[in-house]
């Protein structure tokens, strides 16, 4: 049984007379301890929406949420509010939200700040509280004396450690991460990612981490999803992914990316993502896909299912594909190692 | 060999904000700390830092929008350091700025041809059909095209992509020889980024346009950059050909970025990256604290001295040069 299980999950938000598909038939897996799924997209992918659909942190004006997400063999859409918010939100699942770190409250400490769901819900002893609020800070890098400090006396990265500790509190099975190091620069991003390999070692997080930067997602996580307008356009094992993307979103994102080493330059992908409330038919990357041939602006892609993931694209379906998938689906092949 | 004075050229400039702390008092925080550095025409020099580095204040002392506490600065030649501000009206328009947000550095109720015509507009450019034609002009060479659709947009219409280009038309439709785009693709879509980077190198290569592309993406200026120079603590610590510095990285907080970047390289995951100074408790790294090579003798600076061997390649590390590093002639 999975940790957790998302199947054909669907979040839409009404606009107006219109329809925003932010989550439109996603799933994945995350099978145990300690692994790692990343989403990766760029804004208005859909991949925060993914994130508070989990948690079930639903804004107003929701049009459509259904599909299901099981933790640990449970379903989880059929719970009320109320028992979500008892047992599972916090509890099970915890999140650090993008640009975190201007929730720290600075005028509390930041130990109390951690210690305050121990304290009120759980009504655990004030010294056990601070006992365990200790070994978490001592846990996500800092030392105990960070207790006692306001978060105007952090540095960016203490805070988000802060955060993160916040956030480990109940001990949940799985954290989900919403871009928690946009706010940092490259060196002290390099140390969060650091602690979050820590922590998916030991005590074995799983975690769930939203990112718009698929070199963070493939520093840390086993398994990646690339997003786009709404759907996992691409879902397997991360090495694979990034070796053999399977679709051409991917491909373009990755040879948009500049490398530090060798000298293939960056090519810019053509187009711009579609409007979120009036997509194109068939698959929705078409407008902008080099490979588009006639299948792809009538009919969405099936989804053939393989051991290594999926992609929502017609050239991994050898009938309609025809000799394109001998052809095109091997030149998305990034280069090598 | 009588060389071409720089476009512009940095003496030794140091930048001191006075900040209030407490009530009564005020500290000093020197933001630029005696950085030499020449921009020659038509060559793009990126200006590579984190945050706090002292980037954008020297991209803005070259620009002389933030006065130089000390040292010269010089524009084609012509010391600009004292000159009074309603002198520099020739300055104001061969140098411009893009910024770094497209969202908020637009003005959400002018339209684009009100935008990119502006700095016409204070230029005394009295005829319309001249403004006009001007920021079609600007709008084409930004691939914002048919232009005149573009320009009766209002930005609010647009994506963070085709407002960073109003921004950057904005700053074309004067014709300069040097733009200092400050993080101009940081808030920008990844897929989106390169196209912009793409529009400034070929500003860069046709109209011979030189640019201080001031970034904390020490990948992106391998290859979108000439050369890199490599901030820190206000100071210029490594300085070379862009190939030079990424490959052959010689200063420890060059290769502290460096080893830093994520690369989607599957070798290269699950790696711990080294990142200098104390990793956790102090949260930040300074390189001073965290550099291999110990504290500084005497507390002294170390300079920026060529490296045998790798002409044009500086480094201002004192291990350098004790090993027989020279100054720059």
């Amino acid at each position: 049984m999975a940790l957790l299980e998302v199947d054909d999950l669907h979040l839409h938000y009404a606009a107006g007379d219109r329809v925003v598909r932010a989550v439109d038939g996603v799933s994945f897996v995350i099978a145990g301890k300690g692994e790692a799924v990343g989403v990766v997209g760029e804004s208005g992918s859909g991949k925060s929406s993914l994130a508070n659909a989990v948690m079930r942190l639903l804004p107003k004006g929701v049009a459509r949420f259904d599909g299901s997400i099981r933790l640990n063999g449970r379903d989880l859409t059929t719970l009320s509010d109320e028992a979500y918010r008892r047992e599972i939100r916090w509890r099970r699942i915890a999140m650090v939200f993008q640009g975190a770190l201007n929730v720290l409250n600075p005028v509390i400490r930041v130990g109390d700040q951690i210690a305050e769901p121990l304290l009120l819900d759980d009504r655990v002893e004030k010294r056990a509280a601070r006992a365990r609020v200790e070994g978490l800070l001592e846990r996500v890098g800092l030392s105990a004396a960070f207790y006692g400090r306001y978060p105007h006396e952090l540095s960016g990265g203490q805070k988000q450690r802060v955060v993160i500790a916040t956030a480990l509190v109940h001990d949940p099975d799985l954290l989900i991460l919403d871009e928690p190091t946009s706010a940092l620069d490259v060196s002290v991003q390099a140390q969060i990612m650091n602690l979050l390999k820590d922590l998916k070692e030991d005590p074995g997080i799983s975690m769930l981490f939203i990112t718009h930067d698929i070199g963070l997602a493939s520093d840390l996580c086993d398994t990646i999803a690339v997003a786009y307008a709404g759907e996992h356009v691409e879902y397997g094992p991360a090495d694979r992914v990034l070796l053999e993307p399977r679709h051409p979103y991917t491909q373009r994102l990755l040879a948009s990316l500049p490398r530090l080493h060798g000298a293939e330059r960056p090519r810019a992908m053509p187009g711009e993502p579609p409007d979120a409330t009036a997509l194109p038919l068939g698959c929705r990357f078409h407008p902008r896909c080099p490979y588009r041939f006639d299948a792809c602006d009538r009919h969405p892609p099936a989804l053939p299912i393989a051991a290594d993931g999926h992609a929502r694209c017609w050239l991994n379906d050898r009938e309609v594909a025809g000799e394109r998938f001998e052809t095109h689906l091997p030149a998305l092949a990034v280069r090598g190692g | 060999m009588g060389e071409p004075p720089p476009l512009v050229a940095l003496d030794d400039v140091s930048v001191v904000f006075r900040t209030r702390s407490g009530l009564f008092r005020s500290s000093a925080l020197r933001a630029v700390d005696g950085v030499s550095l020449a921009v020659t025409r038509g060559e793009t020099l990126a200006l590579v830092g984190e945050s706090g580095s002292g980037k954008t204040t020297l991209g803005r002392v070259s620009l002389r929008l933030v006065a130089a506490t000390w040292g010269r600065v010089s524009f084609d030649g012509r010391d600009v350091t004292d000159v009074a501000e309603e002198q520099l009206g020739w300055l104001r328009r061969r140098a411009q700025i893009v910024f770094q947000d497209p969202f908020s550095s637009l003005n959400p109720y002018m339209r684009v041809a009100e935008l990119v015509g502006e700095p016409l507009l204070i230029d005394g450019v009295r005829s319309r059909q001249e403004r006009l034609e001007r920021v079609h002009r600007a709008l084409e060479a930004v691939d914002l095209v048919p232009a005149a659709r573009a320009a009766a947009k209002y930005p609010t219409a647009m994506s963070g992509g085709q407002r960073q280009r109003v921004g950057i038309a904005r700053a074309l439709v004067r014709d300069p020889e040097y733009i200092v785009a400050d993080e101009p693709v940081s808030m920008i879509d990844a897929s989106s980024r390169i196209d912009i980077l793409d529009l400034l190198r070929g500003l860069q290569l046709r109209r011979g346009v030189a640019f201080l592309y001031i970034t904390h993406d020490i990948a992106s200026a391998r290859h979108f950059a000439d050369r890199i120079a490599v901030m820190h603590r206000g100071a210029v610590v490594e300085l070379g050909d862009a190939g030079a510095v990424i490959d052959r990285p010689v200063h420890p907080y060059t290769r502290a970025l460096i080893a830093a970047v994520p690369e989607p390289d599957p070798a290269n995951r699950h790696r711990r990256r080294a990142v200098g100074g104390a990793d956790g408790a102090d949260g930040d790294f300074r390189v001073v604290e965290g550099c291999p090579h110990g504290p500084l003798p005497g507390g002294r600076r170390p300079v920026l001295l060529d490296m045998p061997g790798d002409p044009g390649h500086f480094v201002a590390c004192h291990v350098m040069s004790a090993a027989g590093a020279t100054a720059p002639g």
